[in-house]
């Protein structure tokens, strides 16, 4: 565990995926608009983008409803993030909300979901509806952009790796713990019980790092959700673990509790955390119903960057347990000789 | 104890600018101000700053330790 | 293996015959706490609430029901214990006797519930899941917390430490049994509850494994 090279290897992917998720530039996307309800008949629509550049080419502005296609009968552009829009809409459209698309030339094709309040439903339009636009493509290397995440989607490469790297050290913890049943060497429980240490450490980022992230997106620091209540439970089992721990005296006994205890907890918090998401809503990607980050990222930008960083963080994480191990150990020796 | 106390002088100075930042949109607003603005990039910067003060307090506990370590096989 | 853990449990009944009052203590704690409850309250519950503080006040039962498993005896007749019988068997009868202890104290604690805080909230329940579902969550509760017990007893520290090592662990099989009861009291039948009551019956199984598995580390001295 002195050798170098992985140290070396977790520093780099971290300051790679750091740097990338920090630097790489959000995809345009439109992420306000104002007006409607749209009642069949005249209507306009201000449209606000973030890095987006309405000036340099050809707007097209659609509103997309059931299926259907209404393009914007006049366009006017502002500036490069400001647009407003004309549209005549027909007599009934299918759904309650339409979708605001905004098609440009090198910004692929934007779309607000549920944009505008449709009041009046019908059947499905007859007249003045299109053709779905043509897609374009999307250029250079970007991250995917929603109108409540904004740049907040670089934190997935930092919030998200915490908890990675808190499983990791759990788990390293959990194998200690069965070797301390089988071989009964304190060596083996210093080891647990300093990878817990460990893992509360990103635990306690994760759930920071987590809290101010759910205020800029979510307006709450702590909502209910089902990977919150994982986490909170993960930090009370590791916290009784170190109760456990400090309200028994004999070395050996010690040892073996917290093993038993940690073992038990591991696998239960396992369970729990495979099954939580089919018992309560989220509002986490990939889970509740909630699209995958992958899944609305269509050139899978974020997928390489962010495995780095996942990788990188827990190579961290392990560095940081070994450290506490191995001081751990000479505090240890230094106590034995003393005694001695 | 030096070493410490300048340590931590230094995270000051070098947060110091952060915070300065993230107050100087003059919003009444401090949630606007620190998470809300500009695209919310502050946020992440907050989330980066928090791992990063993370890892330092981290590192000073250790560094405490391991000072205790030294001055008792001394 | 199997005559021996009969053996132990019979040993168990009637251990705790000879102690009716630990039985009486258990029932006036779930009587008191539910008057409380009923005197605390004073509008019709909705649903969820009452769905509620009816687990929360079976989940401290169970507590204080589960922490005289280990923590009655005193070391000696432990030992006694362990060197007549294997420490596999003593823990697959705790949990056993625990896990009837257990069904029967939800059962009436149900009883008064519908007592003190009125059945309104049951009008449109589907009955069977709704008492499988308390006399299952009992049992859980039962599984879980055997081992715990044993390990809070082991450290010498009461129900203290017990409820601190027991509470995150309980979680999943408390959400998963008030998911089902909740369903339940909303009027899905089996088919709606089933998911539940399979996690359920799953968390019981790995829960009593690691015990097994677990327990003889615990009284190797």
């Amino acid at each position: 565990m002195r050798t170098l090279w992985w140290k070396i290897m977790a520093l780099a992917l971290v300051l790679a995926a750091s740097i990338t998720a920090l630097r790489t530039p959000l995809a345009p996307a439109i992420v306000y608009a104002s007006g409607g309800p749209f009642a069949p008949g005249g209507n306009s629509a201000s449209v606000i983008g973030y890095r987006t550049h309405f000036m340099a080419a050809p707007v097209r502005v659609f509103l997309e409803n059931g299926g259907q296609f209404v393009e914007a009968s006049s366009t006017v552009v502002a500036d490069d993030t400001h647009l407003t829009a004309r549209f005549e809409v027909p007599v009934g459209l299918r759904e309650d909300m339409s979708d605001l698309v905004v098609v440009a030339p090198g910004h692929g094709a934007m779309r607000l979901f549920a944009a505008f309040y449709n009041p009046e439903k019908g059947t499905g339009a007859v007249d003045g509806v299109t053709d779905a636009p043509q897609q374009g493509e999307r250029a250079g290397f970007v991250f995917p952009n929603r109108n409540i995440l904004y740049e907040t989607i670089r934190n997935l490469n930092f919030h998200v790796p915490m908890w990675f790297t808190m499983m990791l050290l759990q788990t390293i913890s959990f194998v200690f713990s069965i070797k301390v049943l089988g071989s009964g060497r304190w060596l083996d429980d210093r080891a647990a019980v300093q990878a817990v240490n460990a893992s509360l450490l990103f635990a306690i980022l994760g759930l920071i790092t987590g809290s101010i992230w759910a205020r800029a997106t979510w307006s709450g620091w702590w909502t209910s959700d089902a990977k919150l209540n994982g986490a909170a439970v993960t930090v009370l089992i590791y916290l009784a673990y170190l109760v456990l721990r400090g309200s028994v005296t004999d070395l050996a006994k010690r040892a073996r509790l917290a093993a038993i205890y940690n073992i038990f907890a591991y696998v239960l918090m396992l369970l729990f955390i495979m099954a939580l998401p089919r018992m309560t809503a989220s509002l986490h990607p990939g889970s509740g119903g909630n699209p995958a980050f992958s899944q609305y990222d269509l050139d899978d930008s974020l997928r390489p960057v962010f495995y780095a960083a996942v990788l990188g963080w827990m190579g961290i994480g392990t560095w940081i347990f070994n450290l506490q191990y191995r001081l751990a150990r000479i505090e240890n020796r230094h106590d034995e000789e003393r005694l001695r | 104890m030096m070493r410490n106390g300048s340590a931590r002088l230094l995270l000051l100075l070098a947060l110091l600018p952060a915070w300065t930042a993230a107050h100087a949109q003059g919003e009444p607003d401090w949630l606007v101000d620190t998470l809300y603005g500009s695209g919310k990039i502050n946020t992440v910067i907050t989330v980066v700053s928090v791992i990063l003060l993370g890892i330092g307090l981290w590192l000073f506990r250790l560094d405490r330790r391991i000072a205790r370590m030294e001055k008792r096989t001394k | 293996m199997r005559s021996e853990v009969l053996q132990l449990l019979r040993l168990e009944v009637a251990l705790d015959l000879r102690q009716r009052a630990a039985w009486g203590g258990m029932l006036l704690y779930v009587v008191s706490a539910m008057y409380v409850c009923h005197l605390a309250v004073s509008d019709s519950l909705s649903r969820s609430t009452w769905n509620a503080i009816f687990w929360i006040i079976l989940l401290f039962a169970a507590f204080n029901a589960l922490a005289r498993s280990f923590q009655r005896e005193d070391q000696g007749r432990q030992l006694y214990l362990y060197t007549m019988a294997h420490p596999r068997s003593v823990v697959l009868a705790r949990a056993l006797y625990g896990s009837i202890t257990m069904l029967a104290l939800s059962l009436l604690s149900l009883l008064f519930y519908l007592l003190f805080l009125g059945s309104d909230p049951m009008g449109d329940a589907s009955m069977g899941p709704f008492v499988a579902s308390v006399a299952l969550g009992g049992v859980g509760f039962a599984a879980v917390l055997t081992l715990i017990s044993a390990i809070a007893a082991r450290a010498g520290n009461g129900i203290g430490l017990m409820a601190i090592l027991g509470f995150p662990i309980v979680l999943p099989m408390l959400l998963a049994v008030m998911r089902a009861s909740q369903l339940a009291l909303d009027g899905s039948g089996w088919s709606g509850t089933g998911y539940y009551f399979l996690a359920i019956g799953a968390l019981d199984v790995v829960t009593l494994t690691l015990a097994w598995l677990l327990f003889p580390y615990l009284w190797r001295d």
